[in-house]
């Protein structure tokens, strides 16, 4: 009997020996780690799909850049916006209040997202050369990257003037190996134009499949866009007219055949999405929750038909108060009575003005705006033509026929007279003639203002004029607090703690 | 259990005793006299006593079954004594028939014998410190065990999350050592190690605060629970250690008997405390003061106001009064080779809240048998099913909390109808964004956790020499959670989506190796060794599901089938492994169990750390002298036992998820035309470095028995030093990380801890005996790394952080402004310092600029204090007077700090949102003596000192009352013990706390967010009456 169970037990223990050999080594089934990717082409494409998504979604779940993060820089931080009661949050109250100091959270945020995105930039330009694929393609997506890489460093170097200018992925984990120093803004412009100029060699059209990537002429349109910041009026000029279709004007040879489109709503709505008029759109998609666009501009405009309900993002009432009852922007920017489709009840919201811009009025319920399908537009042909209209005022010392044309062009669509290929009906909403080379600045400056409300334009275009401190003055809620060192925002204070060769802006 | 320990223990060390005992017998016979030692208490033979006759060398030694044979020259009657170390020596006259003598227990703590891990060891040598729970402690109605040590062992502090049945509770032994992972003790169930992770009782499907794993647990099952404390007691459970580790031990059968015992108690819970809000008229009367800061219309008249009266009151609309209820029946027993225990239970709580609750079914069979007499196997296995209903919210180990529906409910308008005439719910209401209604949102909303767990282990144990045991132990711990959600159309979660669904499963299984060898040695009875050495393996595999739809038709299938619906939304799947190997080893010596010394270490290799740290080893030493035995102190009568122990070591802690260490991918989406692709990049960098948080601690500690142990007092001090810290190291965000997970910084708790039990009154009908537990610890941290002094952990979407992590300070300190009091007309005349860009006017909130740089900002913000207690206590009488006995335990905690958060938002005023009865006393023109801010239109909230408040307490935890029926009386029916009784828990509370319960913890065992109050679910008062019957 005895023997029995010693052999039992010597059998136990000969099973506990071979079960005991558990490996250490970590095998993991759920994740993937950086070993494993960079592989093929389908990597290469989620790698650069993961740079678009920095656009649109935040790791943390928080508002993202082109949702509601930039505008709350861009929109509170500019004359278009001041907080509303529903702003609980005090680092967005203080963007409304300019009184937002350097350790400001969303200023934080936006910096870090910006970097996030880059980082993904990054690592695609990085690891797809070494994947063999397709020529075309390969080229292709690394063109791709470095478009959106060069759109996030302009917003930063706009945004905190010298930022460090990371092109790589670190290889460390050590702090004081990571320690840089902030780059000039002449230095950080040079890669920004040296990577559209790579990206201008993109397609000028996709397939159905890969619609909403970056074209050749959303480069040409940025490259643009970044001269004129510059003041290099001449690129600005050459790159506009590669952009503007030819026929146009005189000097146009764009084949990309953008066109504004006759109805202004059209610039912001779901069936027209991606259409003629947009250059480059960050893309949401109303998807019944498979992903949707949590923490867009449209929920910070718009929650719910309670009037004591504020929203969290109001305008100015100064903003209001400068569009004409004529103009078909006030009424598609703005609302006071909204209908309720499930009641069929229009809800007075009284005096205090709401944005309508970026509500998606396909949702059902309506208040259900987390949801909404609206992409943001990010270069709109409206802005290539006053941009236009701008520099040809700069570089002629003041507005030739063309640059009255193309302003021209953006009014008469606002006013609904626009047909379509550079054609309008009614000269009656024209600006007035023979303005002086500032008159027509301040006119193409409030065009801009009217035109691109929520686009997250307006603070860069009042930096860059150098307007932003006497604007904000105008506002009581921001008149005491403005002074110069707002034409900058501060680099994130965790990011000077942790690196002491980052220096801070002026002032801050 | 511990008897058996103590046979096989006692075999040991007497050993040499016997043989030699037995060489000395007579050769010339003229009497023979047999007879058998047992245990007065328990009749289980005592194996190894020493049977004497009076006045000889002549002597002999009992066998494993007791018995014992003396042949002697010596003629009848004789006087033999019996002696058996720990029992008190008897002498008994010797006639010539059998004997059996009957031996109680010494009053020494020699014969005691304490569980500890990987064994047991004589109270008498241990160097630890190391605490046992009372008999009174466990015997209280419990959903989970974990919350059976509150208020039980000193150094152990437990805060439940909330009145949730089932809720987890946060449970610190001396302080929290890490900042981001795994403060929580380790457990071990008869041997087998449970880390409880609530990850694997939780998916993304449920909604609402955490489901404790713990729960799955059935405590009426245990016979013992031992906390062990310092390094000496938990280096040998190394990597995992350091947070200390609670020994659990199951009922078994005894020798001798076969008991059929049925426990059941029965009872009602009722609600203990409300908030107090404002009434439909006032709220009115807030919303026109509100309308007259903003130059608006009033929006209710006077006549509107005196019309609405109380309104609706949402609070007490949710409320019941609920009952509760637990049946236990258990067959145990045993013979001399098998004992047995079957035990089934069936615990129901229905909540307080509507449509909560919380039910459990389990049965339990123990079995042990002795094969030979050198091959002993045993075999637990555990089985429970559990089902959780809870209050929906926000999902478990997110920061978000709006959605938490007791603070919805509560803030939901007066002036709104609960209820339309003809009995539907109202979902009109104008202060809500939409058509729903609070109530219904929770009585229609399922949330509903079902837990199935499995436990079981079997060890075989062989004496391959006297002194040499061979312990196999396989074991798994099988838990298998599935949660299931839906909010329908009508309800304010499922109204966007058109009724949403959600289900999650996680299967998670965890298998234990254990083969340890024992050497037990004593060299004439001076010198006694004991050495342990082992090899273990662990591995546990976590896989999980959530899918999930919206629009659905109608409410018919909900979450029992997704097809239903018109929206699928992308499942989500995971899974995780992770392994562990061991080598540990113990060595204790003995000499003359007065100076004693333990020596252990464990060497773990985990394959969550990075691949150049795996393996670490944690060493620990122990010193103990028991001075009482020294003629010095032997000579004074009123000591009886005074022991000093003295010890250090290192344990580690490396609770971080499977593949923290690995450069991982994670996937997000975009849209190209409408249509979603995936893309994939870097999210986590890797660190192949990454290794265990080490916590280095000292301990010192007396034990003081006072007038023969009437008094006993057992008082410790420790420092504990946690190196190496697992943190999230933030990096410069323009790397494009925000950080990497490194082992810096460190983390400091010392403190004292007190036992004291004495026995006031020992009479034959009356007795009296008293426990005291007390506890101080202060917890600090040193060090965060290079070039970082503070974080603020991640606060709630929308919030400024209330807390700080800073060197210098307690993890979890309050971080905020001071105020003093409303501005005056004066103030803002001479201009004093306002909070920076908002307007203020007199009647608002005056903050103190600290720093008088003329405007108040966030460098204004100072400690608040934490919610760290400075000290913690339980205070239990017991009384016993005949039959009856009485029992009173307090529990309570000073000290600690609780950031009210839902005061901080019922204190604001809204246009639609109620707020807390305080408002009534705003400062208004027509008020200007009032306490609180005037009136504006949502001002922003800030943390401030009002809402850091004090959270100390005592509570009458338990009172109860009972009555032991004679044995006469109830022996006649056949009845073995009978006991009736009836008692009251968390009868009274007395704090100056605001809101509903000082114990709260909505961010559930956060270490960096303890003590914060969102409106959890309420705390409640039980009233029981309890049987307690064995056949």
């Amino acid at each position: 009997m005895e023997r029995i169970y010693i052999k039992s037990i010597l059998t136990i223990v000969a099973a506990g020996a071979i079960i005991s050999c558990n490996k250490l080594k970590e095998d993991p089934d759920s994740l993937i780690t950086s070993s494993q990717f960079y592989k093929t082409q389908a990597d290469a494409v989620a790698a650069v799909n993961a740079v678009y998504s920095t656009l649109n979604s935040d790791p943390a779940g928080d508002f993202p850049i082109y949702g509601r993060n930039l505008n709350l820089l861009i929109g509170n931080g500019s004359d278009d916006q001041v907080y509303s009661p529903s702003n609980t949050n005090p680092d967005v109250r203080a963007l409304g209040t300019t009184t937002y100091i350097a350790s400001n959270d969303r200023i934080r945020k936006n910096w870090q997202q910006h970097y996030y995105g880059i980082s993904r930039a990054n690592q695609a330009i990085d690891n797809i050369p070494a994947i063999q694929f397709d020529e075309t393609l390969r080229i292709r997506l690394i063109r791709e990257a470095k478009f959106l890489r060069a759109l996030l460093y302009f917003n930063l170097v706009r945004l905190h003037g010298d930022v460090p200018l990371i092109l790589h992925d670190p290889s460390t984990v050590e702090v004081k190996d990571l320690k840089v120093a902030r780059t000039p803004v002449d230095d950080v412009y040079a890669q920004i134009i040296s990577d559209l100029a790579d990206a201008t060699g993109l397609p000028v059209s996709y397939s159905d499949a890969d619609k909403g990537r970056v074209t050749a002429g959303a480069a040409h349109g940025l490259l643009a866009k970044v001269y004129v910041t510059r003041k290099d009026w001449p690129n600005a000029k050459a790159e506009l007219e590669k952009v503007i279709t030819s026929g146009t004007f005189p000097n146009a040879t764009g084949t990309y055949g953008y066109d504004l489109f006759a109805n202004f709503k059209d610039a912001f709505q779901k069936p027209t999405k991606n259409g003629k008029e947009h250059l480059f759109s960050v893309q949401y998609e109303t998807n019944g929750g498979a992903k949707n666009a949590q923490n867009f501009v449209s929920s910070g405009d718009f929650s719910s038909f309670n009037p004591a309900v504020y929203a969290g993002d109001l305008p100015d009432e100064r903003l209001v108060a400068i569009f004409d009852s004529a103009d078909s922007r006030r009424s598609v920017t703005f609302f006071n009575k909204i209908l309720n489709p499930a009641t069929n009840v229009i809800v007075d919201f009284g005096a205090i003005t709401r944005f309508a811009k970026f509500i998606d009025f396909t949702l059902t319920p309506l208040t259900n705006q987390a949801q909404s399908g609206l992409n943001f537009p990010v270069l709109r042909y409206a802005d290539i033509l006053l941009l236009y209209a701008e520099t040809l005022n700069e570089i002629n010392g003041g507005p030739s026929a063309e640059a009255y044309k193309a302003i021209n062009l953006v009014r008469s669509r606002a006013y609904g007279v626009y047909t379509s290929d550079g054609n309008y009906s009614d000269i009656s909403h024209d600006l007035a003639p023979g303005l002086n080379q500032s008159d027509f600045r301040d006119a193409v400056f409030l065009e801009r203002r009217k035109e691109f409300v929520q686009e997250a334009n307006r603070w860069f275009d009042l930096a860059r004029n150098g307007q932003l401190v006497q604007s904000l003055k105008l506002i009581p809620a921001k008149a005491n607090n403005v002074s110069e060192r707002n034409n900058l925002y501060p680099v994130p204070q965790v990011e000077i703690d942790l690196n002491s060769l980052l220096t801070q802006n002026p002032g801050w | 259990m511990k008897k058996y320990v103590r046979v096989v223990l006692w075999v040991l060390v007497l050993f040499p005793l016997a043989i030699s005992a037995q060489s000395s017998t007579d050769a010339v016979i003229n009497s023979t006299i047999d007879g058998k030692v047992v245990d007065a208490k328990s009749k289980t033979a005592l194996d190894g006593a020493t049977i004497q006759i009076k006045g000889t060398t002549n002597k002999a030694s009992s066998d494993n079954n007791g018995k014992f044979s003396i042949r002697t020259a010596q003629r009848f009657p004789y006087t033999i004594v019996i002696s058996f170390v720990g029992y008190q020596t008897k002498e008994v006259l010797a006639t010539g028939s059998s004997i059996e003598v009957e031996l109680s227990e010494g009053e020494s703590q020699l014969s005691e014998v304490v569980v500890v891990g990987y064994g047991a060891q004589k109270k008498s040598d241990i160097t630890g410190a190391v605490a046992t729970v009372s008999k009174n402690n466990l015997t209280q109605p419990a959903v989970a065990f974990d919350n059976l040590l509150q208020g039980a062992v000193p150094g152990v502090a437990v805060t439940q999350s909330s009145g949730q049945p089932g809720s987890t509770a946060t449970i610190r032994v001396r302080g929290g050592n890490s900042i981001n992972f795994g403060n929580d003790p380790l457990y071990v169930i008869d041997g087998f190690i449970v880390y409880s992770n609530n990850n694997l009782s939780n998916t993304a499907a449920g909604s609402g605060p955490g489901v404790n794993a713990l729960s799955s647990i059935n405590p009426s099952d245990i016979e013992s629970i031992d906390v062990l404390k310092d390094a000496s007691a938990t280096a040998i459970y190394g990597s995992r250690g350091a947070n200390g580790v609670v020994l659990i031990t199951t009922r078994r059968g005894k020798n001798g008997r076969n008991d059929i015992n049925y426990s059941a108690y029965a009872g009602q819970q009722r609600i203990a405390n409300k908030l107090s809000l404002l009434n439909a008229a006032q709220w009115a009367a807030l919303v026109n003061d509100i309308n007259v800061s903003d130059n608006v219309a009033k929006t209710f008249s006077d006549s509107d106001i005196a019309a609405l009266g109380q309104g609706s009151d949402w609070q007490n609309a949710a409320l019941r009064n609920a009952s509760i209820q637990n049946h236990e029946l258990s067959f145990a027993g045993g013979d001399e080779k098998s004992r047995y225990l079957i035990a089934g239970n069936y615990f129901d709580q229905p909540g307080t809240v509507l449509n909560t609750g919380f039910k459990r079914y389990s049965a339990r069979i123990n079995a042990e048998r002795n094969l030979s007499e050198r091959l002993k196997i045993v075999a637990n296995f555990f089985g429970s099913r559990s089902q959780e209903d809870r209050l929906f919210g926000n999902a478990y180990g997110s920061i978000n909390f709006n959605s938490a529906a007791f603070p919805i409910l509560v803030q939901t308008s007066p002036v709104a109808k609960i209820k339309n005439d003809d009995g539907t719910y109202n979902m009109t209401s104008p202060y809500s964004a939409t058509p729903t209604n609070a109530l219904q949102d929770i009585v229609t909303t399922t949330n509903r956790t079902y837990l199935t767990r499995y436990l079981g282990n079997v060890s075989a144990e062989y004496k391959i020499l006297k002194e040499l045991t061979l312990k196999i132990t396989g074991g798994a711990d099988l838990l298998n959670t599935k949660q299931n959600y839906y909010a329908p159309s009508y309800t304010t979660a499922g109204y966007a989506s058109g009724g949403f669904s959600s289900v999650g499963s996680v299967s998670a299984v965890t298998w234990l190796n254990e083969n340890t060898l024992s050497y037990d040695h004593a060299i004439r009875n001076k010198h006694f060794l004991n050495v342990l050495a082992g090899y273990t393996t662990q591995f546990s595999k976590d896989e999980s599901v959530v899918a999930s739809a919206q629009k659905f038709p109608n409410d018919l299938t909900s979450f029992n089938n997704l097809s239903f619906a018109g929206t699928p939304v992308l499942p989500v799947s995971d899974a995780h492994q992770s392994s562990l190997n061991s080598f540990l080893g113990r060595v204790n010596y003995s000499y003359l169990h007065k100076y004693n010394i333990t020596l252990s270490g464990r060497a773990d290799g985990s394959s969550r750390l990075g691949a150049n740290n795996r393996w670490g080893f944690f060493p620990s030493i122990g010193l103990s002298w028991n001075t009482g035995e020294e003629h010095f102190i032997k000579r004074i009568r009123q000591i009886s036992n005074f022991k000093i122990r003295v010890t250090a070591g290192q344990t580690g802690n490396s609770e971080v998820p499977p593949y923290s260490s690995l450069a991982a991918l994670t996937p997000t989406n975009y849209y190209f035309n409408s249509i979603l692709v995936t893309g994939i990049a870097t999210t986590q960098l890797t660190n192949p470095d990454l290794k265990w948080e080490t916590t280095t601690q000292y301990n010192g500690g007396v034990d003081i028995g006072l007038f023969k142990n009437r008094v006993n007092l057992v008082f410790d001090v420790y420092y504990k030093k946690t190196t190496d810290l697992l943190l999230n190291v933030p990096l410069p965000l323009y790397t494009g990380y925000t950080s990497v997970l490194k082992n810096a910084g460190s983390v400091e708790n010392k403190g004292i801890e007190l036992g004291l039990n004495t026995d006031n009154i020992r009479s034959k009908d009356l007795n009296w005996k008293t426990s005291i537990v007390f506890a101080a610890n202060r917890n600090k941290v040193l060090s965060l790394g290079d070039k970082v002094t503070s974080y603020f952990p991640i606060a709630p979407t929308g919030q400024v952080s209330p807390v700080i992590v800073k060197v210098g300070l307690p993890v979890g300190t309050f971080w905020g402004y001071k105020t003093d009091g409303l501005l005056t007309a004066d103030d803002v005349n001479k201009g004093t310092p306002i909070l920076a860009g908002v307007p203020q006017k007199e009647g608002d909130r005056k903050y103190v600029d600290i720093d008088k740089s003329g405007a108040v900002t966030t460098s204004d913000k100072i400690n608040l204090g934490n919610a760290q207690p400075k000290f913690t206590f339980g205070f239990t009488n017991t009384f016993t007077y005949k039959g009856f006995d009485l029992s009173v335990f307090f529990q309570g905690s000073y000290g600690n700090k609780i950031f009210n958060l839902l005061r901080q938002k019922l204190e604001i005023p809204t246009l639609s949102l109620n707020a807390s009865a305080s408002l009534l006393n705003r400062w208004s023109p027509a008020n200007p003596t009032g306490s609180e801010p005037r009136a504006t239109n949502s001002p922003v909230p800030q943390v401030i000192d009002r809402y850091i408040e004090d959270g100390s307490y005592v509570k009458l935890k338990n009172i109860s009352i009972g009555y032991n029926f004679s044995k006469g009386l109830i022996s006649k029916i056949h009845i073995k013990q009978l006991r009736l009784y009836v008692s009251a828990q968390n009868l009274v509370t007395w704090t100056n706390y605001t809101g509903i319960d000082p114990e709260v913890n909505f961010y559930d065992s956060d270490n960096t967010k303890q003590g914060i109050d969102y409106g959890v679910y309420p705390s409640y008062r039980t009233f029981l009456g309890g049987i307690n019957l064995t056949f």
